[in-house]
């Protein structure tokens, strides 16, 4: 097969091409755990409560949310698609569990069967997405847009001018409830990570969602069935996206429209920064989770070591344009694509 | 897209949404027909019960008994006034509580309004409101608006001014742009003073903890005028109380979320140093106190701004000590009825002072005594009564 060739360098430069690569695709897989690592060693340094039970909790608990979703973007960005639809799947998510479960809208109480209700909304939104997508050719650029705006939209008629408060004891219960010292959100977020790992390293979903953004193209010549896998990516996305909302209203106590502002491209950021690529075909969720974890890091880190508010964001900026280049250093080889 | 946010941020920053709503119905014409005559039915019905007597307010008698000929300057027939409210967006049960409050009065005087939201884009709000002055008579158009930022005031007073409608804004506009230099129908601009707000709940905080201790601050988005006014009236504050220090301070951009992450941090910063938390909103004030509830802190002094029912609900619980209420209905509604008093002739625009032109109105401090009573925000009608209008005026805009 011809493409095959193409990609591939003859045999006769040698070794030494293939070393410096073995080493730039190792930069490239620790490189951000490296960049994770001298984070936290600097805000130790330069802050004595940083590097503390309390705080390392304190940044557990701050990640939940923003692991969860990046677990299900990171399917969607190894197949080389874009997910711009979480803040409104969110939005639903949360509207709808807060609506369901016992609260001060409404009488109804699923308990919960109402979470079970959110994830699976989200996963049909993610279901909608991905046949939109595959099914329409319509980059997913587009389709995952207007699944937000159709997201926010619905929830901000499920809001109606009131929000709802969630009033199960069960669900309090949750929000601050502990393990270990962790909030039980926290081990929700674990759970989800195992099972993206799981996903990604034992099921064709997974195995395939990287052939498929590596040569999209090659993949389908190679019989893989690309819009099935894809949409199922999106599907799952979908759930977590459900998840994620309903973790962010089990932690705030009531049902807002706005559960998942910021998220999105926050969670972007996170996936590119732990060496995810938003062209496809590399990354993973560990990457992504390690990323997640810079990005905490660094916005607990600043508060903590006193950096003033007003210069915070671009400073967060520097650093992670700094990240990206440290990490991407390695993989700029002549010929990449990047789009 | 820029945005300047002056209210309720967040949902400024959603960039699109999709809804099936009145607006998109009156793009086309046949929905604008439609409208029309719903419109006019709902007149009918509502004049017919002013005349059986049903309805309990006095401008609504008045409204639909007097001919506009019967009072001096009326210049259009109350039942061919259009009110319009523009916000942007009903996704807050702030903007969500002032178009009901224009409801309500639109409702008093037989009409309907006209409920428009833009998304908090800038351009989709000229759009709606070239479009809404071209489908009609704006000469008898009253145009209660909340523009985006500082920016979209003078082109929202140059459409106005060209078509002749009747104009009342609210909360943004640039400081040399003022009604009263030539603008004959920009009747008002209502705006309230963010340094007084930030410094009552600062004063409320400061009471509950004794008058000493440490508090923390959450700022909104930094480059909005209501982010820096609220703080400015912390920092008054903090000058007049010295046993207070001010252990902290982050900008949550206005945002629930973020607030409750940076309250986090900043509990495992100060501990139980913090014996108070300043926020200049309350979803901010909510965020915070979700964290602190995690983290088993219970007595500390928590206070925002804007009175969303949920901030209200937990003033009145005692889990929050003081909110500041601008009357969202109030405001929804008294444009519309500036307008609509001008138009009938309830009120003559030479009557109107420059005070009156452009002013802060009065802002409430909600704390436990009043709580209960502001629970569901609603709008007295006797507020919008021609004769009542300026009631409220504190002082001008400086």
């Amino acid at each position: 097969m011809a493409p095959a060739r193409l990609g591939q360098a003859p045999p006769e430069t040698g070794r030494a091409p293939a070393r410096s690569r073995r080493r730039a695709s190792l930069l490239a897989d620790y490189g951000p755990l490296g960049a994770l690592v001298l984070l936290c060693l600097t805000f130790s340094v330069l802050s004595p409560q940083f590097a503390t039970w309390g705080n390392l909790r304190n940044v557990l608990d701050s990640a939940a949310v923003l692991a969860v979703i990046t677990v299900g973007l990171t399917f969607v960005l190894m197949l080389g698609a874009i997910d711009l639809s979480i803040e409104g799947v969110m939005a639903t998510a949360a509207l709808s569990v807060a609506l369901l479960i016992a609260n001060t809208r409404n009488d109804i109480d699923l308990g919960f069967l109402a979470i079970v209700a959110a994830v699976a909304l989200g996963a049909c939104f993610g279901l909608a997405t991905g046949l939109l997508s595959t099914g329409l050719k319509i980059p997913s650029f587009m389709t995952t847009l207007g699944m937000s705006a159709i997201g926010i939209g619905i929830a901000t008629v499920l809001f109606a001018g009131v929000q709802p408060s969630v009033t199960s004891p069960a669900m309090g219960e949750w929000a601050s409830g502990q393990w270990f010292g962790l909030t039980r959100l926290t081990f929700v977020a674990i759970g989800v990570v195992i099972v993206g790992l799981l996903v990604q390293h034992y099921t064709r979903l997974g195995r395939y969602a990287r052939a498929i953004g590596g040569a999209e193209d090659l993949a389908l010549l190679s019989g893989i069935r690309v819009r099935r896998y894809k949409t199922i990516a999106f599907t799952f996305a979908g759930a977590v996206y459900g998840l994620a909302g309903v973790m962010v209203t089990i932690q705030l106590g009531s049902g807002i429209v706005q559960a998942g502002v910021g998220q999105n491209f926050a969670a972007i950021t996170a996936a590119v920064v732990g060496g995810t690529l938003l062209s496809g075909g590399r990354g993973g969720v560990l990457h992504s989770i390690v990323g997640v974890l810079i990005v905490t890091v660094l916005v607990n880190g600043l508060v903590l070591i006193g950096v003033s508010p007003y210069v915070q964001g671009a400073v967060q900026g520097v650093i992670v344009v700094a990240a990206v280049a440290i990490t991407a250093w390695p993989l700029r080889q002549r010929l990449r694509v990047v789009k | 897209m820029t945005v300047q946010i002056e209210q309720e941020p967040p949902q400024t920053l959603m960039s699109i949404e999709w809804r099936i709503t009145v607006n998109s119905m009156m793009r086309s014409r046949r929905g604008m027909a439609l409208a029309t005559a719903a419109g006019s039915l709902l007149i009918l019905s509502g004049c017919s019960a002013g005349t059986e007597g049903t309805e309990t307010d006095v401008t609504s008698d008045a409204g639909s008994t007097e001919t506009p000929d019967s009072s001096a300057g009326g210049t259009c027939a109350p039942e061919e006034i259009q009110l319009i409210g523009q916000v942007r967006n009903e996704t807050n049960p702030y903007e969500k509580a002032w178009l009901d409050g224009g409801d309500a009065f639109a409702e008093s005087v037989g009409l309907t309004q006209t409920r428009l939201t833009y998304d908090g884009e800038s351009p989709k709000q000229q759009e709606q409101l070239r479009q809404t002055l071209s489908t009609g008579n704006p000469e008898c158009m009253v145009l209660n608006v909340l523009p985006n930022g500082d920016s979209d005031t003078a082109p929202i007073v140059a459409e106005v001014d060209a078509a002749g409608a009747y104009l009342v804004t609210h909360w943004n506009k640039p400081a040399d742009l003022n009604p009263w230099d030539g603008h004959d129908t920009w009747i008002s601009h209502i705006t309230f003073d963010g340094v007084d707000a930030g410094a009552q709940i600062a004063d409320a905080i400061f009471e509950e903890m004794g008058g000493e201790g440490g508090i923390i601050a959450l700022q909104g988005i930094l480059d909005t005028s209501a982010a820096k006014d609220r703080f400015i009236g912390l920092e008054n504050s903090l000058e007049a109380n010295p046993g207070i220090t001010l252990l902290d301070q982050q900008a949550a951009d206005f945002d629930r979320t973020s607030a409750f992450n940076i309250t986090k941090t900043l509990i495992t910063k100060h501990g139980d140093e913090i014996k108070g938390v300043w926020a200049a909103n309350d979803d901010m004030a909510l965020g915070a106190l979700q964290a602190l509830e995690a983290a088993g802190m219970s007595d500390v002094a928590v206070a925002g701004i804007d009175a969303v029912p949920e901030a209200v609900q937990a003033v009145a619980d005692g889990t929050m000590t003081a909110t500041v209420s601008v009357d969202g209905p109030w405001q929804g509604g008294i444009g519309l009825a500036m307008g609509y008093c001008v138009l009938t002739g309830g009120l003559d625009m030479a009557d109107v002072t420059q005070e009156q032109r452009a002013f802060f109105a009065r802002q409430t401090l909600i704390s436990a005594e009043n709580a209960e009573e502001n629970l569901t925000p609603t709008a007295n009608l006797a507020d919008f009564e021609c004769g009542n209008l300026f009631d409220r005026v504190t002082g001008p805009v400086s």
